[in-house]
């Protein structure tokens, strides 16, 4: 038992439970003292999911270090080279280096990538014909239609989570590293904005046993006011989560800006890390303003604030302002590491440089600010004022010349090549096939007039799962796959990899062109059942068992990775043939990155320029830094 | 000196050494014409710092065994030099046959097989057999690869275009606003198709084409990119774009085209029901009941959450929201029963927040109004109801007063003299057929052409005989 406590985990989730309930009875004490009634659940909720985050942060280690900083004491933590932690007590508690920050971000990503996947198999299944088959139960409950709309909610929001997540692990696995650093700028904080996701993680899960969710994963309020107890937990949940991008995209932002190795320029730098500075400039800039509107939505709920309620003088359409102002910057977020994955991959098994890399870097930047200015496309129904359609219409259009840059320059990349297809290339390929896909389904939303027919249809379900399908999953797995070695030191089953991207390719092909057109042909979006009369029973039969398929699929690569991970063959340090400074070390990735300071000295992707190399190491020691 | 545009390599010489310079000259003028073209000689480093800013040549080949060369400046020049020239430093007394090439800032000597093994290695038969058939082969070659995969690209976009028209995409449409709108999906339809088929058309066949063959460990060709198509694929995107957006704003504004004539309907969301209110009706009903080629004009408010108004064979849809109206207009060209169903989560039943509209001829609708109106059971009662609703009070008057047309004090039975100097008795038969055809016999005193003649489409008969009695009694 006692040994259980050398887990930071053990010791934070503890301190949460203690955390919530000494919340919970806080508030009721005051509400006692104020003579009301002694329970109520949105505001115990509310204060114990506070209290309970704070404690959990204290619990787990990471305001140790800030603490006794404050105090005057000497810093405590070396975690990267405590020689007495096991790997799991390193994994499981307060870490500072940035790779053990990264696999802790990712194994939760996929945890949680895991449990939304598996809510969005539980409404397919009730999807697959028309009338109930799962939800028959009392209609409010859980065994009834909120069950239902409670299971595409968390679908939602728990996958955002997952997404930000793995985002998360890649930037802050591979931007150290690929800029030859040894470390993110600020460690401590890197740790914090990990840590900080587990207490809101699991707030946010904490909203389906409290009776769920039934907004949609908007939280439009204000159904929002009168939704189950979830939604404060929900709300709360992502509000705190919120943190994380914020410091994250800070650390992101000064790591890139000022620890890159020597001679390596802007333009010098691998496209992925432009894409993590564009990514971090939005979530750093764009993320309070989800958290303002959740905060706000909370406050109207627990302590009736009329924000957004008319009848107090407030306005309903504010809260969906505040919300699309972040998230519809957020799927430019959750694509933009995943377009920089697939620009670094093509180039490996093209061996030819990335095309227009100046163009292609650029781009990243500039779907970045297009993204600030198109959120209001998401209201052209809501009732917001018409004039305010048009110019959202030609902005959101705009997106689509950054992004065309990017298709450009990919193919021109292939275009005589030496191709090869290991894995990570056929999940780059496969990406750019289904994001196309997804851009190109953007324009029917984007033209209002055809958007006021597909707007909170299955066609936009279908857009956007295959943009973030293209930008985010097919990307990722393409980075699992291709930087496995560097993770573990060994090979994943190419075998196994390969039928898991036909599984999922076929798969998602068939279910994201099957909802776009079940949409077209009048399914409303967030409904348990539909009409047998629109003739789309055998459409939803189908993204049914496409979603089945894509299970099978991701299933694969967990038992791969996992597998391979002990038992794979032993990775050479640069199995790919790459020029990037992460595969110039061995596999895995030493505790301290490189031993030497290392200098730029070519181009990152002069593939086919004979014997030009892009990084060496400084042959003279430098002097210790830091 | 050859001609330099059409060739690939761009050579300049510096040496002072006469022998040295011409002698090479005149080996790659032989050897390797149309290939290798001599840019000049220089026989001076500052004399070969100027020929290489003028001249851009692709390769300098350096006399290392002139002394009067400064070899430490060409390297610091090149080491700091940001273009793409490269050097090579030929020696005839140090390592015999071996040479030294130098690439910007990374040194390499075997760089020299790719730029001389063609001289150095090759017979002059062989060098002359291969300049005559390499230029043509490769651009042969590269047309190939492109006629291949336009031919691809246009085969997939046709695949598209046709897929994408004969499938069910939409559902069939019954309003006037359907037509702009359903119109922009099939231009949307072809745009997507086409775009679909350049990325993916040039993807695929490179993925077929450029397939590296096996053992092959070596790099492909080293393209960094070009600027100016860079520029033209932002562009022309960027032309597109603008064009849609256009063509988006003068579709949308053909969409909400209003008609000041519209009929009003007041339309009440709630958990999880609607409610329709027709103000000009007096009527209240559960279900939506439009006449066609009529707009209507719908006033939306909501009792509690956000819920949306959407009827997907009329296409437009739009939010109703608590405490405020919005509007939607709606013109239905075809009759039929459709579903409306609410397109904005609103909670546990959502899915069923639905309810029946049928569109009915303008006749039916009448009927409808009619028959849901709760009248009174006096025809009298029903049919100053009726002259009320369809504004004929607005002209006749009840009183006496002289209006725009007759007033109906003491009309029925009355001797009615007409304009032609006819007249006829005021009774049933005439003041039907003064309704359905004012125009036939205009009163004396009183302009043709001001009452509306459509009062067949309007009216029904029993209405039409409740205005009659009505007229009737007042007498």
């Amino acid at each position: 038992m006692k040994d259980l406590f050398k887990y930071g985990l053990v010791r934070g989730l503890l301190a949460m439970v203690i955390g919530t309930l000494a919340g919970m009875a806080l508030v009721s004490v005051v509400r006692l003292a104020l003579g009301l009634s002694i329970w109520n659940p949105d505001a115990a909720w509310t204060v114990g999911g506070i209290l309970g985050t704070i404690a959990f942060m204290i619990g787990v280690g990471s305001l140790t270090d800030w603490y006794r900083a404050a105090s005057g004491k000497p810093l405590g933590m070396h975690t990267h080279d405590n020689p007495d932690w096991s790997p799991l007590q390193r994994y499981l508690g307060f870490s500072v280096d940035h790779k053990v920050i990264g696999v802790q971000y990712g194994v939760f990503g996929l945890i949680l990538f895991l449990l939304a996947g598996t809510f969005a198999l539980i409404f397919r299944w009730e999807l697959a014909a028309p009338g109930l088959q799962l939800f028959t139960g009392e209609v409010e409950s859980l065994a009834g239609l909120t069950g239902f709309n409670t299971m595409f909610s968390l679908h939602g929001m728990v996958m955002v989570a997952a997404i930000l997540l793995c985002i998360a692990a890649m930037m802050n696995y591979l931007v150290p590293l690929m800029i030859g650093a040894q470390d993110m700028a600020f460690p401590r904080l890197n740790g914090f904005s990990f840590w900080i996701t587990v207490p809101s993680g699991l707030l946010l899960l904490a909203a389906l046993p409290l009776g769920g969710v039934d907004t949609g994963w908007v939280g439009y309020p204000p159904l929002s006011t009168r939704a189950p107890l979830g939604m404060v937990t929900f709300y709360l949940g992502v509000y705190l989560f919120g943190f994380s991008g914020i410091l994250g995209a800070i650390n992101i932002i000064v790591t890139i800006l000022k620890m890159r190795a020597k001679g390596m320029g802007m333009f010098k730098m691998p496209v992925f890390v432009w894409a993590s500075l564009a990514t971090a400039l939005i979530q750093f800039a764009a993320t309070q303003l989800i958290g303002l509107s959740f905060l706000m939505g909370l406050l109207q709920r627990v302590m009736d604030m009329g924000f957004f309620d008319i009848a107090k003088g407030g306005d309903v359409i504010l809260y969906q302002h505040l919300f699309w102002f972040y998230s519809h910057p957020a799927v430019y977020v959750f694509v933009l590491p995943g377009l920089g994955v697939i620009s670094e991959v093509l180039p490996v098994f093209a061996r030819k440089p990335l095309y227009g890399y100046k163009w292609v870097a650029l781009s990243s930047v500039g779907i970045a600010l297009v993204g600030y200015l198109v959120w209001a496309h998401h209201m052209f129904t809501s009732g917001m004022q018409e004039y305010l359609r048009v110019p959202f219409m030609v902005s959101t259009l705009l997106v689509a010349v950054p992004t065309g840059v990017k298709f450009f320059s990919w193919t021109a990349t292939l275009w005589q090549g030496k191709l090869i297809f290991p894995t990570p290339m056929l999940f780059a390929l496969g990406a750019i096939m289904i994001f196309l896909v997804g851009g190109l389904s953007g324009p029917p939303n984007a033209l209002v007039s055809t958007d006021l027919y597909t707007h909170d249809t299955y066609f936009v379900v279908g857009h956007f799962h295959a943009t973030l399908f293209g930008g985010f999953v097919f990307p990722f797995m393409a980075a699992l796959y291709y930087w496995f070695p560097k993770l573990t030191g060994r090979m994943y089953n190419e075998r196994m990899g390969k039928w898991h991207f036909w599984l999922q390719f076929v798969g998602f092909s068939v279910q994201t062109l099957g909802q776009m057109q079940v949409g077209l042909l009048g399914m409303r979006r967030r409904v348990a059942d539909y009409d047998a009369a629109l003739g789309i029973t055998t459409g939803q039969l189908a993204v049914t068992i496409a979603a089945f398929v894509i299970a099978l699929g991701i299933a694969l690569m967990i038992y791969n990775l996992i597998y391979s991970a002990s038992y794979g063959e032993k990775a050479a340090a640069n199995p790919w043939r790459s020029r990037s400074p992460e595969f110039q070390l061995p596999s895995p990735v030493p505790v301290h990155n490189f031993d030497h300071p290392i200098e730029v000295v070519g181009n990152p992707y002069d593939y086919g320029l004979k014997d030009s190399i892009y990084v060496r190491p400084i042959s003279t020691p430098a002097a210790p830094g830091d | 000196m050859s001609d330099t545009q059409s060739v690939n390599r761009r050579v300049l010489i510096a040496s002072s050494h006469p022998l040295f310079a011409r002698g090479l000259t005149r080996l790659l003028q032989e050897r390797q014409a149309g290939d290798v073209a001599v840019l000049g000689v220089v026989s001076s480093t500052a004399e070969a710092f100027q020929a290489i800013q003028q001249l851009q040549p692709d390769l300098v080949i350096v006399d290392y065994d002139d002394e009067t060369l400064n070899r430490e400046d060409f390297l610091a020049h090149f080491m700091e030099s940001s273009g793409k020239i490269r050097f090579v430093l030929l020696s005839l007394k140090e390592g015999g046959d071996q040479a030294m090439v130098y690439d910007r800032r990374n040194i390499a000597a075997s760089q020299i097989d790719e730029w001389l093994s063609e001289w150095t290695e090759a017979s002059p038969e062989e060098s002359q057999k291969h300049t005559s058939y390499a230029a043509p082969d490769v651009r042969s070659g590269k047309m190939k690869h492109w006629i291949g995969a336009i031919f691809l690209v246009l085969l997939i976009a046709a695949g598209g275009i046709v897929g994408l028209r004969n499938a069910r995409l939409l559902t069939q449409p019954a309003s006037l606003q359907a037509i702009p709108i359903d119109q922009a999906f099939s231009v949307l339809w072809i745009a997507i198709a086409s775009l679909f088929a350049l990325i993916t058309g040039l993807m695929l066949y490179s993925v077929i084409a450029f397939r590296r063959k096996k053992g092959d460990e070596s790099d492909a060709v080293h393209i960094e990119g070009n600027n100016k198509l860079e520029v033209t694929w932002t562009i022309l995107p960027l032309l597109t774009v603008i064009g849609f957006a256009v063509y988006g704003s003068l579709n949308l504004s053909e969409v909400v085209l209003p008609d000041p004539q519209a009929m009003e309907v007041r339309v009440v969301g709630q958990q999880w029901s609607w409610r329709f209110e027709y103000p000009e009706q007096g009527i209240t009903s559960n279900e939506l009941v439009l006449p066609v080629d009529r707009q209507v004009l719908l006033r939306m408010e909501s009792q509690d959450v956000i819920h949306s108004f959407w009827v997907p064979e009329f296409r437009v849809k739009q939010d109703l929201l608590p405490g405020r109206e919005t509007q939607l207009r709606i013109t239905p060209n075809r009759t039929g029963d459709f579903v409306l169903g609410c397109a904005e989560i609103c909670g546990s039943q959502h899915a069923y927040m639905t309810a029946p509209v049928h569109v009915l001829s303008s006749a039916d609708f009448e009927q409808w109004v009619f028959d849901q109106t709760d009248l009174p059971d006096d025809p009298v009662a029903r049919g100053e109801i009726w002259a009320n609703q369809y504004g004929c009070l607005a002209c006749h008057s009840l009183d006496g007063t002289r209006l725009v047309g007759p007033s109906w004090q003491g009309l029925y039975g009355s001797e009615t003299v007409f304009a032609d100097g006819a007249s006829r008795t005021a009774d049933a038969e005439y003041l039907r057929e003064s309704i359905l055809d004012p125009n036939a016999q205009i009163v004396e005193g009183f302009l043709p052409g001001l009452m509306p003649q459509n009062f067949n489409e309007i009216l029904s008969d029993t209405q039409i005989d409740d205005i009659i009695a009505f007229i009737e009694s007042l007498k």
